[in-house]
């Protein structure tokens, strides 16, 4: 049955001013890379407003955190940025040891900062193929799935996971590297100088990318510092924060890095800090690699998962309510757990990420807030996006490297 | 450090698109080399020892039956709380005697802390990495599921499974002190403290 016309379609246009109209773009775009969508107002093809809603995704995982002991926590983490998960992994055992006052042997930082990196070129590969199919270079794409498949392969054979990791543990790590682990390693690490190259020769001066990304997206040092910017999108404006550097945690401390600046703040110029942070990253690997020292991976005062603790609390009766629930209740009476609150931030792929804990001397958090980097620059793309056009929308999201999974948590 | 990275291009350069047919060299070359695409469902990919895959209760080679002792550290640290265990105590020696022992595969978050956790290393999660299927009911796993699954990795592995050893059975690197007597197993060179690979410019720098 077919509606009948009760009015012809009339587009009132006022004196001298052209009408608005919006545009829905999302939540299933393909190019917003996830469930994330953006309500345009446009004048043409020119963005006069735009307004990304997030929330999609939302899995409420800081009130998953309050059911669950610290130990239990660290899988939700994996999910946060599921694209570098080990740098999650890795700033949430950070951020709880230094709540709980625990301290982790030497060879497991070198084992952390090693992983953390292979995270960060895993998340940048995978960045660099999805906004270069964004821009429409679909070579990239393919080029870089290649490599990372090559560090999928090297988390598996250290972890048993290919994504989701859960890898190091309150006070350590789980598992020892192994040899084989090492030497594949050392080949990534001789590899990648010239894999990067290849993508380089592929976009770095073509016009059709120089087009599309030089001028894009500016953002001045003091506006992505106002906006609260973080990682290479606030290097690509040239303010020189980075946490490795400022605050280092891990191994960080021993490692002789730079932090690759930008100037101008345009899509370009974060394109090119992460590819210079790519190969920072290897320079860092292959420092782990040579100065790993011997020792346990784990501290000997490093909570137990099942019972975190138990080792400490010795003279405690467990008792039959020392299970499940029960422990949380004896460990309240033995006062082991500090009180108090905390942040500590780490640097992750995309961004500062850090942990934000209220303890209430209890094994599980009484609060964990996430400040992550992809909710703070999805917020900030309505101030890039603003006098441009569609098609740079695109382009703008790709370079601000979002994940909705963090962004929504 | 401050990046460069203002690419420059001569009129000859724009005229001859000289950065264009770089990239056309480049994708052309790959033409000739070997690919890297696997044709999956026909060829499996190679899975390495300790990935987190399928559950299994091991079979106890003595009795036929699982190794659990119905400690419920298991399902104590699961995160996702999939399993469950019933167990009774029997009257004569106080021992507990499993009843029943399900994972929901469904829930599961495949963290490997169970199998870390148990203390006769009677869990494990397998290498088996396809097991789809159409309902729920085939995904959850019982005692007795369990237990062929075992067996299927036991296939899958061409027999020879007494001498297998979990990563996460036996964490490498871990002290033997604080393993329990299950968990102190023969192991590879490289997962004892004392083998464990130490990096070459810390060798040469003590050693100075």
């Amino acid at each position: 049955m077919t509606r009948p016309v009760t009015k012809t379609l009339e587009i009132p246009v006022a004196d001298g001013e052209r009408n608005p109209y919006s545009l829905k773009m999302g939540p299933q775009h393909p190019a917003t890379h996830g469930v994330l969508r953006v309500d345009l107002e446009l004048d043409g093809e020119t963005i006069l407003k735009c307004t990304p809603h997030v929330g999609y995704l939302h899995r409420g995982f800081d009130k998953i955190a309050e059911n669950r002991t610290y130990a239990q926590t660290l899988i939700l983490t994996d999910r946060l940025d599921y694209i570098g998960a080990m740098a999650n992994n890795v700033g949430y055992c950070v951020a709880v040891e230094q709540l709980l006052g625990f301290s982790v042997p030497e060879r497991a930082k070198y084992i952390r900062t090693m992983v953390c990196e292979m995270s960060r070129i895993c998340s940048h590969l995978l960045w660099l193929a999805t906004h270069a199919l964004d821009i429409g270079a679909m070579t990239v794409f393919l080029y870089c799935f290649r490599e990372r498949e090559i560090l999928l392969d090297l988390f598996e054979e250290l972890c048993g996971a290919r994504l989701t990791f859960s890898y190091p543990r309150i006070g350590g790590v789980r598992q020892d590297v192994t040899r084989k682990f090492i030497d594949e390693l050392q080949r990534v690490i001789h590899l990648f100088p010239g894999r990067i190259e290849e993508y380089e020769t592929l976009i770095d001066t073509n016009r059709i990318w120089l087009k599309r990304t030089v001028g894009i997206g500016k953002l001045s040092g003091d506006k992505a510092l106002a906006l609260g910017l973080t990682g290479p999108c606030l290097r690509g404006s040239g303010v020189d924060y980075d946490i490795r550097k400022h605050r280092p945690y891990d191994a960080y401390d021993q490692m002789d890095f730079e932090v690759p600046l930008g100037s101008d703040g345009d899509i370009y110029a974060r394109y090119r800090c992460r590819m210079e942070e790519l190969r920072q990253s290897l320079r860092i690997l292959q420092q782990c690699v040579d100065m790993l020292p011997p020792g346990p991976v784990l501290d000997k005062d490093a909570p137990d998962l099942v019972m975190p603790l138990h080792k400490n609390t010795k003279g405690g009766e467990a008792d039959s309510t020392s299970y499940g629930t029960g422990i949380i209740k004896f460990m309240e009476e033995q006062g082991i757990y500090p009180a108090g609150d905390i942040y500590v931030s780490t640097e992750a792929p995309k961004g500062e990420l850090g942990f934000y804990f209220i303890s209430d001397g209890s094994a599980r958090a009484y609060r964990m807030h996430i400040r992550s980097p992809s909710f703070i620059h999805i917020s900030a793309l309505p101030t890039i996006a603003q006098g441009e056009l569609i098609a740079d929308l695109i382009a703008n999201i790709g370079s601000l490297d979002v994940v909705i999974g963090e962004c929504d948590r | 450090m401050q990046i460069q990275y203002k690419p420059t291009r001569t009129l000859l350069q724009t005229i001859l698109h000289v950065e264009i047919l770089q990239g056309m060299a480049l994708t052309l070359k790959r033409l000739f080399s070997k690919p890297i695409t696997r044709q999956y469902p026909q060829e499996k990919p190679d899975v390495r020892l300790g990935f987190r895959g399928q559950h299994a209760l091991v079979r106890d080679q003595a009795s036929g039956g699982s190794k659990c002792v119905a400690c419920m550290r298991c399902a104590t640290v699961c995160p996702s709380r999939c399993i469950r265990i019933r167990y009774h105590e029997d009257e004569e020696s106080g021992a507990r005697v499993v009843d029943s022992y399900d994972i929901e595969a469904l829930r599961c978050v495949y963290c490997g802390f169970c199998e870390e956790v148990c203390p006769v290393n009677a869990l494990v999660m397998t290498e088996v990495f396809e097991y789809g299927a159409y309902d729920r009911q085939s995904i959850f796993f019982d005692q007795q599921r369990l237990l062929e699954n075992w067996d299927r990795f036991t296939e899958l592995k061409g027999g020879g499974m007494d001498n297998y050893v979990n990563p996460f059975w036996r964490p490498r690197g871990a002290d033997e002190k604080t393993l329990t007597a299950a968990k102190r197993v023969k192991v590879p060179d490289d997962w004892t403290l004392e083998g464990q690979v130490v990096g070459k410019k810390f060798k040469t720098e003590r050693s100075v």
